[in-house]
């Protein structure tokens, strides 16, 4: 395995959705290979980082409250339609 | 009664809703308007748009869920229902800028700096989640959306494609890019660490 081939398949690795013979192919090239290695990691970090990226998280309690109101007019009001 | 329902799957839900069940409808806000909420806003960057977008998906639950035929496929088509509002605001305030794709990224050149070693306290650090969010920020919309789908909300490749209507290999190949620019960027953030100048000893 080269250098290009096997950071084309970090993804997939990560995906865990290699077949068992390619993951052991991008273990052996990125054991002998430095510049892989550390491709690697510093892939696999990046991703586990975005997902440390703090959700804006959450909708306040009156936004909530008022669409909940807004959904529930809005609901009888298309069932009054249909129905 | 509300242990009950918090039991229910989707698909249960989404035919109660449609059987004009309201209080189906309110599980489902329950269950999904932080997340709507929070892809609005990765999308969007706008809390207040974020808001609005999160009241235009729900209504349009309400007023499309009869079209959904496969109810299990829920959460992706809100997905999907909610992509497109950002979108369709974005475009409304101009602020959907087609950056130039950035092609080029050249695979080979790797970067032989290995800041994965630094401490947890440098790379958990508040800075460098903004400059994270920063890099994400820049990244061209259709790599961005994708990025944000995968990594920061956790959906599966197939959910993504289904959700913005592309292809697995085309959600793979914008995923992989983005990634990397947002590995360039934070090398070189964390590049200013390289020099052991801490005044340690
Ligand atoms: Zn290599």
């Amino acid at each position: 395995m080269n250098c290009k081939l096997c950071s084309a398949l970090f993804q997939e690795f990560l995906d865990n959705s290699l077949s068992e013979e390619l993951i052991v192919e991008v273990q052996n090239h990125v054991r002998a290979c430095s510049k892989c290695r550390v491709s690697l990691r510093t892939y696999t970090v990046t991703v586990t980082l975005s997902r440390k990226v703090d959700p804006p998280c959450c909708v306040s309690r009156e936004t909530l409250d008022r669409l909940r109101k807004i959904i529930r007019e809005n609901f009888s009001k298309s069932r009054g339609a249909v129905v | 009664m509300s242990k009950k329902r918090e039991k229910q799957t989707d698909s249960d839900l989404v035919r109660e809703v449609k059987q004009g069940d309201p209080a189906a409808m309110e599980e489902i806000v329950k269950r999904y308007s932080n997340k709507v909420y929070n892809l609005a806003y990765h999308l969007t960057r706008d809390a207040h748009a974020a808001e609005e977008i999160m009241q235009d998906v729900f209504l349009t639950v309400i007023a499309k869920i009869g079209t959904l035929t496969t109810e299990a496929y829920f959460s992706t088509w809100l997905y999907r229902v909610t992509t497109n509002a950002a979108y369709g605001y974005l475009r409304k305030e101009k602020k959907f800028s087609e950056q130039t794709p950035v092609e080029d990224i050249d695979q080979e050149q790797f970067l032989e700096y290995d800041w994965t070693n630094l401490p947890d306290d440098v790379l958990l650090s508040e800075e460098s989640k903004e400059v994270l969010r920063r890099s994400i920020d820049s990244l061209p919309e259709a790599m961005r959306t994708v990025v944000v789908l995968k990594d920061v909300e956790g959906l599966k490749n197939e959910e993504i494609a289904e959700t913005l209507g592309i292809s697995v290999p085309a959600v793979k190949s914008r995923l992989h890019r983005g990634r990397l620019i947002l590995r360039q960027l934070l090398s070189e953030y964390f590049s200013k660490y390289t020099e052991p100048s801490k005044e340690k000893e």
